[in-house]
């Protein structure tokens, strides 16, 4: 701990210090915030629900709300998975009762919702209230908000149909959140002091405690698992899927010689969706020749590529024998171009 | 009796739009308890919408249908304050019916 407390501390002064560098040297500049503009900004909820705004809303206004500006993303009963989790459903009456959610420890949850995690009411008021609807953020009044707010306890079968949600009320209903004893606060995540001196975390202890190996240590890191090559391309070039700068590269999964081969690969089914290896074989004859063989026939000519192209394209009958090649006007003129240099560089 | 259905049916335009949460466990039958032992199927097998008593729609549910099922269509007709109705059957027999006004 007092390893870590001492820079903090240093860093505080400096700070302060800075601080009041900047206001010498930036005099004239800027104004205090006036007491409207900070009101304006300060819009959050607590959990002890200071900062709640005065309002009352009930379930059925909440509905209407909810339909006109929630439910084309979130479904009309928050059922939707489309673009986040859905917001209400994996709670039992019991959960209500024992302020645990059941289902998040027994496995049966499918699925997570906002209303199987969320301990605190004040968390999902100020949300609603601060970042919906998603368009217009900070657009909703507080008997909105209050009124989704009831609309959305109601899915969750925590109040009745009827109910009335207002800030004389929502402590009681607090009471009532089905993970509402679910929030643990003993680990590092938590920033400040640690519980015992009025902090809210453990004060920063990490999760995993990394000992220094003093005996019997390993001399040296033995890698333990790769990627095996037959799955390294499995997704792609991944160097060209990350960053090019910072602490997170993507490895080189294709070399040079695999780069290739992947194109090829995309070719030969280029081939196959435009139908050419029906008749034609790698090597050998099918119904027309084998494109080893085509190479032979054409390797001394240096026109080969566009004689070939223009056979493609319009079929031919004779040089092979007497079954003709169909004409291939519905390929585009790039793809057939790609599948003759393809074939004349010795389709690998 | 299961547990009740969530239903919102809205008019627009003459075309009434029903929305139905119907809140089943849906067990196919092919999943194992942490025993080893096969959890019983049980689904829905039937279910029926009426507008007043017009039957609207009328389906075959089976076990391939997901937990708490989604169900959205749309009839011709209806106005405010009529009743929609839906019911489902499951094959332990156990049937439920819920209705809703149309706004």
């Amino acid at each position: 701990m007092f390893r870590f407390s001492k820079p903090l501390f240093v860093f505080a002064l400096f700070f302060g210090s800075t601080v009041a560098i900047a206001f010498e040297n930036y005099q004239g500049v800027g104004r205090p915030a006036t007491p409207a503009e900070v009101r304006a900004w300060d819009i959050d909820v607590r959990p002890d629900f200071k900062g709640l705004p005065k309002g009352s809303g009930n379930v059925e206004r909440g509905n209407e709300l909810f339909e006109e500006k929630c439910a084309s993303c979130h479904g009309t009963f928050g059922e939707s998975n489309e673009v986040f989790t859905p917001l209400a459903g994996g709670t039992t009456r019991d959960d209500i009762k024992t302020g645990n959610v059941k289902g998040l420890s027994s496995g049966e949850l499918p699925q997570r919702t906002t209303f199987t995690k969320v301990a605190t009411i004040s968390t999902v008021f100020d949300y609603i209230q601060r970042a919906m609807p998603w368009t217009a953020p900070k657009s909703l009044k507080p008997d909105e908000v209050y009124a989704i707010l009831a609309y959305l306890l109601n899915l969750q079968e925590i109040v009745a149909g009827d109910f009335v949600l207002s800030d004389k009320n929502i402590a009681e209903v607090q009471k009532l959140l089905p993970n509402r004893n679910g929030m643990t606060t003993d680990h590092g995540m938590w920033p400040g002091a640690p519980a015992r001196r009025g902090g809210i975390g453990n004060g920063g202890k990490p999760d995993t405690a990394n000992k220094a190996c003093m005996k019997n240590c390993k001399p040296e890191v033995l890698i333990g698992s790769t990627l095996p090559d037959y799955a390294r391309t499995a997704h792609g070039e991944l160097a060209d899927q990350n960053r090019s700068f910072g602490p997170v590269r993507g490895t080189r999964t294709l070399g040079p010689e695999a780069a290739k081969k992947a194109a090829d690969a995309g070719t030969l089914d280029l081939a196959t969706k435009s139908g050419c290896m029906a008749c034609h074989g790698m090597k050998s004859k099918i119904v027309g020749p084998g494109y080893s063989e085509v190479i032979a026939r054409y390797k001394d000519q240096t026109d080969a590529e566009s004689r070939l192209i223009a056979k493609v394209k319009a079929g031919g009958q004779g040089v092979w024998g007497s079954i003709p090649m169909p004409p291939n006007g519905h390929l585009k003129d790039e793809d057939i171009k790609t599948l003759v240099q393809w074939i004349l560089s010795g389709s690998k | 009796m299961g547990n009740p259905m969530k239903i919102r049916a809205a008019n627009k335009d003459g075309v009434t739009e029903v929305k139905v949460l119907v809140s089943h466990e849906m067990e196919t039958g092919q999943r194992k308890d942490s025993a080893g032992a096969i959890v019983p199927a049980w689904f829905i097998t039937e279910l029926t919408a009426k507008h007043g008593d017009k039957v609207v729609l009328t389906s075959e549910f089976g076990p391939s249908v997901s937990k708490n099922p989604y169900l959205a269509f749309k009839f011709k007709g209806g106005a405010k304050g009529e009743k929609v109705t839906v019911s489902w059957k499951d094959n332990k027999g156990d049937s439920r019916t819920d209705e809703a006004a149309i706004n």
